[in-house]
């Protein structure tokens, strides 16, 4: 026999079961002294349940002073620390978070600049010409295109530039395959 | 199976993009007149490499030369102008060897190294084109086309490598090895404490974009030299902060003599006192030439912007001082040593190329070599 389980028969005993359900629960507890000694007990407890509610020396008017004194203290601190009557409830984007947010960001953005110190760019992203020194070399840039002449194997420290405010730029050292002083000149024009 | 086949399909379309191969001797057109002094003996390309990626050509050059001196005299100077595509592209530049004693029948090695980025589609006539602009010969003859001004350059060298051998061989006689061991050391000591100052230079506008300094207009001060034929009277640039734009400086001619080129030593001085050679200041190509007691301007329509180690040089202060004189009939004036024995100039100012090849003799073989190499002039 395949019994119902407990909350069926809980829910029989307080009569809450559908018109089907309750008429079924009835046959098998009709037949199943188990299931039957089951809903008793259910019953029973549900006679005693008004005794439970029942709290003995809790003062429910005190305890709501208590709560309506907290809540005023809590409103009086507020007003303390705002100069002002309470925010009203703001979209998420209004005129003082945005200025805020930028603030923000403007603070950001110096305290980066001060600490990194920027060097301005020599090279422009300009197609007009130039020359300049590179590694191990002078070029003219114009855009993308560039020509230079270079000096391979020599170090940087043994090169003597030259510039011209004409528009060239030099290079002089010593060449270590040659032997000989080698000057290099590229012309911006 | 698919990362097999996604592999050789990247590998395959990266060869489309960068195809590499090398340059032949083809591609390099070398120019000599034909009354040059010189001959080609040996032309080698090395590992020069052409390097396609998309529509750009990245061109690497190694290129050796071996040039005999064919003429009875000995050559104290060679210039070479170096082109690429010049109508395109006004890639232009020159390989100069100042400080020769190249003897009848001897050999000149020279050393060509490029690079170059142009579009690939330019492919009319060689990638590189090499002409002679000039030879100077131990009694200052000049033999050359000339077209960058190679006979000035290369005379103006040899003034200087005159002027520092007869101050070493001097300091030998009247100091002995001793005394001209130190000042090759105190020299090269000099050298190395010197910062050069890293310069970018275009014909006009502002060097620099997004410079926000305000320009101001700085005067140069000027170191006079009592024997110099061109005085300085007053000059200026338009200072923004590291750059530097149109510089001009007022000379007369003190000589009695027409002349036809001036250049201008140009130093900087950061705001803490640190001295700098920016460079020089030429007078022009098309100037005219300069009578006895006339003024003329030095000007350039060029920005220059200074900087140290990737740092910005601020221009607080500028001093000229006269590098360079030539006259109608070619000669050429540099100042003499007692001028460079100045404190300002012993500091920025770079060895000759004749000291710079001394000292390279004396750091490698000694002062025994060194005295030996004096010697032979």
């Amino acid at each position: 026999m395949r019994h119902p389980d407990e909350t069926v028969l809980a829910l029989h005993s307080s009569g809450d079961l559908s018109w089907f359900a309750a008429w079924r629960t009835e046959r098998h507890v009709a037949q199943c002294e188990r299931c039957r000694d089951e809903v008793a007990s259910f019953r029973e407890m549900r006679a005693n349940l008004p005794d439970f509610a029942e709290l003995p020396d809790v003062s429910w008017n005190r305890i709501a002073a208590e709560m309506r004194a907290n809540i005023r203290l809590g409103l009086a601190a507020g007003e303390c620390v705002s100069d002002g009557e309470l925010p009203e409830p703001s979209p998420l984007f209004n005129k003082a978070r945005a200025v805020v947010a930028f603030a923000g960001l403007f603070t950001l953005v110096v305290t980066g600049l001060v600490l990194e110190r920027p060097t301005p760019s020599t090279v422009s992203a300009s197609s007009e010409p130039m020359v300049q020194a590179v590694s191990h070399g002078i070029q003219r840039r114009a855009g993308d295109q560039g020509f230079g002449l270079m000096h391979a194997g020599v170090r940087d420290v043994d090169v003597i530039k030259t510039v011209s405010a004409q528009g060239t730029m030099g290079a002089r050292y010593m060449d270590p395959q040659t032997g000989l002083v080698t000057m290099t000149k590229v012309y911006v024009e | 199976m698919w990362n097999k086949a996604l592999t050789v399909a990247v590998w395959s379309a990266a060869g489309v993009f960068a195809q590499d191969s090398a340059i032949s001797r083809d591609a390099v057109k070398i120019n000599l007149p034909g009354n040059a002094p010189l001959t080609i003996r040996g032309v080698t390309m090395g590992d020069s490499r052409a390097i396609a990626r998309g529509a750009a050509l990245s061109l690497d050059l190694h290129m050796s030369l071996t040039l005999e001196n064919t003429s009875g005299n000995r050559i104290h100077g060679v210039a070479l102008r170096v082109v690429a595509q010049e109508v395109v592209l006004g890639g232009k530049g020159s390989v100069t060897y100042p400080s020769l004693n190249i003897g009848p029948g001897e050999n000149l090695p020279v050393r060509i190294e490029m690079q170059l980025m142009r579009p690939s589609q330019v492919s009319n006539g060689p990638l590189v084109q090499v002409d002679l602009d000039g030879v100077l010969f131990q009694d200052l003859t000049f033999v050359g086309p000339d077209r960058l001004n190679s006979r000035r350059t290369l005379t103006a060298c040899e003034m200087e490598a005159r002027r520092d051998r007869d101050h070493f061989k001097r300091v030998l006689a009247q100091s002995g090895r001793q005394g001209l061991q130190a000042e090759m050391l105190d020299g090269m000591v000099r050298q190395s404490q010197s910062a050069q100052l890293a310069v970018t230079v275009k014909r006009s506008g502002r060097a620099v974009s997004g410079g926000a300094q305000q320009e101001h207009t700085t005067e140069f001060a000027f170191l006079k030299f009592p024997d110099s034929p061109i005085e300085p009277i007053k000059g200026q640039a338009q200072i923004s902060g590291n750059e530097a734009r149109w510089p001009s400086i007022e000379v007369v001619n003190r000589s009695g003599r027409p002349v036809k080129y001036v250049e201008m030593g140009w130093i900087v001085s950061d705001p803490s006192g640190h001295q700098y050679m920016a460079g020089s200041l030429p007078s022009a190509d098309s100037d005219v030439v300069l009578p006895p007691s006339k003024t003329g301007h030095l000007l350039q329509e060029t920005t220059l912007s200074f900087s140290v180690k990737g740092q910005p040089v601020n221009v607080q202060r500028m001093m000229g001082f006269v590098s360079q004189v030539e006259f109608a009939d070619g000669k050429v004036w540099v100042p003499n040593r007692q001028n460079l024995d100045n404190t300002v100039l012993l500091k920025v100012l770079p060895p000759s190329a004749e000291e710079q090849r001394l000292a390279d003799i004396y750091r490698k073989h000694g002062i025994d070599a060194l005295v030996g190499e004096l010697n032979r002039f």
